[in-house]
């Protein structure tokens, strides 16, 4: 039996201790917001906050996340008003919008961190996030529009 | 010969083209087929005056979007369409997504054609449903129906304040006959066509509610994972399926045969389990014994082969003039590779299927609903009306999800172990089983006279064709692969052949993005710089001195899908617009330069202006793509923007990283370590100029690949002096880490 916090809620799972947190979301606990895109974390559309830090969930067995805290893409705000949802929003970022989730995941944990980040600190930061749609230009323009206003 | 010329004046051409009158209103009929009614899976709307749109007394609006939402924007401009002549409350519709049925006409979603190919039936649909609910108001107040208008959502009485909703009117409006002339409104009076809107799906999109293929949950559903023949041919001789069956969790290991064309599954092995990870991890201890199987492909053999073919003379498509007879004063020549590429999307290949008696239902991030639909019933042998197919939210597709494999091996599957399934692909299985955009070799001779004017051109070009996927043993390119680029040169040159060759491969060729426009666009941008510097002219000025003056080029039989043309004072204008907002011609300091693109595709025209910078150890930076785009009409500013910026990033990926190769018919790559696309580091500052001009709209999702890569090449010529001709730039001797 493994415990955890998932989203501010404890779960007590008697799940494959190996299974990668990505699939003990998505498939045990029904929360589909986190995506699979390498499954070998080159990715980052996994990407969710592990007791604050952004981490790969599909490079994190379950066994490591015991008695931790772990916030998902459905847990980062209860109704789409985080910074990064709201800027995410007013930049107009999504195109096909599989990658999103893990951006924003991980550009929240970010700008918590560094709240008001240089040009080539968000590059870096975000380097290990893909999107084959292209929005790069435009997560940029939405990291600088949320930083700032992230807690 | 495939271009004529027609001197027709551009106002002829717009009233030819039936789609917009300077007049105001457009009088226009609904096809037959549409009027069918729709019935909406969740409550029955009291008023379904055609398969697009809903309307219930509770004053819902539902909106039927029949094309696939990838990242195009279809869902939310496809409804602008519908919303526009319907005068619907914007914030008010509800979308749905249709399931896969002849009834909504054509649902292919690829050859950028959600809304160049909906634009007059979608309005059409609205305008129709629009005038109902004014006749029914009408009919309730007792006025002449010419004393009625409908706005946002509501009918309204000119002469007094009478007002009623639409919910009010269904009921009434339902018992009303479809008109036979449909008045449209006159572009000045648009209130949504034009204006930029958020994309209906953004919100889900971001708090992650969104649902994709990948997303599936439905009671009792399995999951597999797929271990797939190496080769696309070999066949299973034996699997340790007791042995993967003994893990927890597991449920089944079963064997599905190969599909042949036009499905092109594989022979696979299937772990069925309780939980993709399951299946996955028990795929790892799967063993399975493989036939060889006859392809044996490799791509530097390939290459020679490819190369050697171009050599030759190969079998004359365009023939303009005569090639043989100009006796030109200098001759050039070059030749140019383009490599295999795989789609990438970041959701790989998924599908659910569940096949009961007689009946099948799959979910699938599909672009193709009719036609996996078509194919599961030949599968199953069933009647399609006993096949329904669901279309999620996909994504990305690029062209790979226009194919039926993946959701044909869940239908398989699925029909096998009498369970509904889900199938999820891994980024490996991607990679290893795509249906690949192709490898081109193409050589370009031109002879230029003594004013350094071009005289003959000559275009071989050297690919396996995409055919193969719908007929074993294909070979020669079909007319349409060839009307990608290289036959609709538009440039005044009086001696033109184009010559192509049969090429026998084993690969299974599908469409990416924007297809042959990728090679080709490469090819001929790359050498009409190379002539520019050979003969010392501006590459910018001699594309306009070869344009001339405007005129109207009729397309190819393979190239004409509608009312469209290519018209060279268009393609002239956004390579004067691209030149201008880059500063064409300003001096750069050393290390830096600008390259200069432009094609026709998909009936739009672009011009791209690339800025690089190369420092001493040849590190590439891209700095700025100044886009100029001329797609007729634009719909959705916001989303033909976002498409532009995406294609720039797709033809970035390509043009510095992208490249499949194969070893004894086995694909090399596996995963985003060795299948690079571009990151956040890569991407430039992208300036998308849209002109708007009142034409009819034209393709967007894909034009904007095409000029990449030459304009990227051509700017590091610029910027060193070194001539690169082949895809990409990290296989090139160039140096510079990648
Ligand atoms: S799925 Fe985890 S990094 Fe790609
Ligand atoms: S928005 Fe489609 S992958 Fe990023």
């Amino acid at each position: 039996m493994i415990s955890l916090t998932v989203n501010g809620k404890q779960k007590n799972l008697d799940t494959d201790k190996d299974m990668p947190l990505l699939w003990v979301l998505r498939d045990v606990l029904g929360l589909k917001g986190t995506k699979f895109g390498c499954g070998q974390g080159l990715c980052g559309s996994c990407t969710v906050h592990l007791d604050g830090k952004a981490v790969r969930s599909c490079q994190t067995p379950l066994a490591s996340v015991e008695g931790r805290t772990v916030t998902t893409i459905e847990g980062l705000s209860t109704d789409g008003s985080h910074p990064c949802q709201v800027a995410w929003r007013g930049e107009k970022v999504p195109q096909c919008g599989y990658c999103q989730p893990g951006q924003i995941m991980n550009a929240a944990a970010f700008l918590a961190e560094t709240p008001s980040p240089s040009e080539p600190q968000i590059e870096k930061a975000m380097a290990g996030n893909l999107c084959r749609c292209g929005t790069y230009g435009r997560i940029k323009k939405a990291i600088r529009v949320a930083s700032g206003s992230v807690k | 010969m495939n271009l004529t010329t027609q001197k027709i004046s551009r106002k002829k051409f717009l009233e030819g083209s039936a789609a917009i009158t300077a007049a105001g209103l457009f009088l226009a009929c609904l096809p037959e087929e549409l009027l069918a009614a729709f019935t909406d899976p969740e409550t029955l709307s009291q008023f379904n005056p055609n398969v697009y749109i809903g309307i219930s007394s509770d004053n819902v609006i539902r909106l039927v979007i029949h094309r696939s939402e990838m990242g195009n924007g279809a869902r939310t401009s496809m409804a602008m369409l519908l919303a526009e002549e319907l005068e619907a409350p914007w914030e008010k519709i509800k979308i749905i997504q249709a399931v896969g049925d002849a009834k909504y006409n054509d649902q292919n979603t690829d050859g950028s054609t959600s809304v160049r190919k909906n634009w007059d039936s979608l309005r059409r649909a609205g305008a129709a449903a629009r005038m109902m609910l004014e006749a029914a108001a009408a009919a309730r107040w007792g006025v002449n129906e010419k004393t009625v208008f409908a706005r946002n959502g509501e009918v309204h009485h000119r002469g007094s304040s009478k007002k009623l909703s639409y919910g009010a009117l269904a009921i009434a409006a339902s018992k009303l006959k479809t008109p036979k002339k449909l008045s449209l409104k006159s572009p000045q009076d648009y209130t949504i066509i034009g204006t930029p809107r958020d994309l209906v799906d953004v919100n889900a999109m971001v708090t992650g509610s969104a649902r994709y293929g990948i997303d599936v949950e439905e009671p009792g559903m399995l999951h597999a994972s797929l271990e797939r023949s190496p080769r696309v041919d070999a066949e299973i001789v034996s699997f340790n399926g007791p042995e993967v069956e003994r893990i927890p969790g597991v449920v089944a290991v079963v064997s599905l045969p190969a599909q042949s064309q036009d499905v092109n599954t594989s022979a696979a092995v299937a772990v069925v389990a309780d939980s993709t990870w399951t299946a996955m991890k028990a795929r790892k201890i799967l063993k399975v014994r493989w036939s060889g199987g006859r392809s044996s492909e490799s791509t530097d053999a390939k290459k020679t082969e490819l190369q050697a073919l171009v050599q030759k003379k190969g079998k004359i498509s365009r023939n303009d003039g005569d090639i043989g007879a100009a006796m030109p004063e200098k001759r050039i020549n070059a030749e140019y590779f383009t490599p295999y590429l795989v789609h990438a999307p970041m959701e790989p290949p998924n599908a659910f299927a569940n096949v009961t008696e007689g009946k099948c239902h799959v979910i699938a991030p599909t672009q193709q609903p009719q036609r996996l639909r078509k194919a599961a019933a030949k599968f199953l042998g069933i009647n399609k009306k006993h096949v329904t197919i669901e279309v999620s939210l996909l994504g990305g597709g690029f062209g790979r999800k226009s194919q039926p494999d993946f959701a044909m091996e869940a239908v398989a599957l699925s029909q096998r172990i009498k369970k509904p399934v889900k199938i999820t692909w891994t980024r490996e299985d991607e990679v290893r089983h795509g249906t690949y955009h192709t490898q081109c070799m193409q050589r370009l001779d031109a002879g230029l006279n003594k004013k350094g004017n071009i005289e003959t051109w000559r275009h071989r070009t050297a690919f396996p064709t995409l055919l193969t996927i719908f007929a074993p043993g294909a070979v020669s390119p079909a007319e349409f692969e060839l009307a990608q680029g290289i036959n609709t040169l538009p440039y005044r040159i009086p001696n033109i052949r184009t010559e192509s060759y049969p090429v026998k491969s084993d690969v299974r060729i599908g469409w990416l993005r924007s297809v042959l426009h990728i090679p080709h666009s490469f090819a001929i941008n790359c050498f009409l710089d190379e002539i520019a510097v050979s003969t010392k002219r501006d590459p910018v000025q001699m594309r306009l001195d070869l344009l001339g003056k405007p005129r109207i080029l009729e397309l190819s039989e393979a190239e004409k899908t509608g009312p469209y043309k290519q018209d060279t004072g268009r393609l002239a204008r956004v390579i004067k617009r691209a030149a201008k907002a880059a500063s064409w011609g300003k001096s750069l300091p050393k290390g830096k330069g600008l390259g200069f693109a432009s094609h026709y595709s998909f009936f739009s025209y672009v011009a791209m202006a690339i800025e690089v910078a190369v420092n001493d150890e040849n590190e590439v930076t891209v700095d700025r793509v100044h886009c100029a785009v001329d797609c007729g009409t634009v719909v959705n500013p916001d989303t033909v923007t976002a498409q532009i910026e995406g294609a720039v990033s797709f033809g970035l990926s390509l043009a510095l990283f992208g490249e499949i190769t194969l070893k004894d018919g086995v694909v090399q790559q596996s995963n985003f370590d060795d299948y690079v696309i571009a990151r956040m580091k890569d991407a430039p500052e992208i300036i998308v100029d849209l002109v708007d001009n009142g034409d009819i709209p034209t393709g967007v999702g894909e034009p904007g690949t095409p000029p990449v890569a030459p304009a990227l090449y051509n700017a590091i010529y610029a910027a060193t002096g070194t001539r690169l001709r082949s895809l990409p730039l990290a296989s090139t001797d160039f140096g510079g880490q990648w």
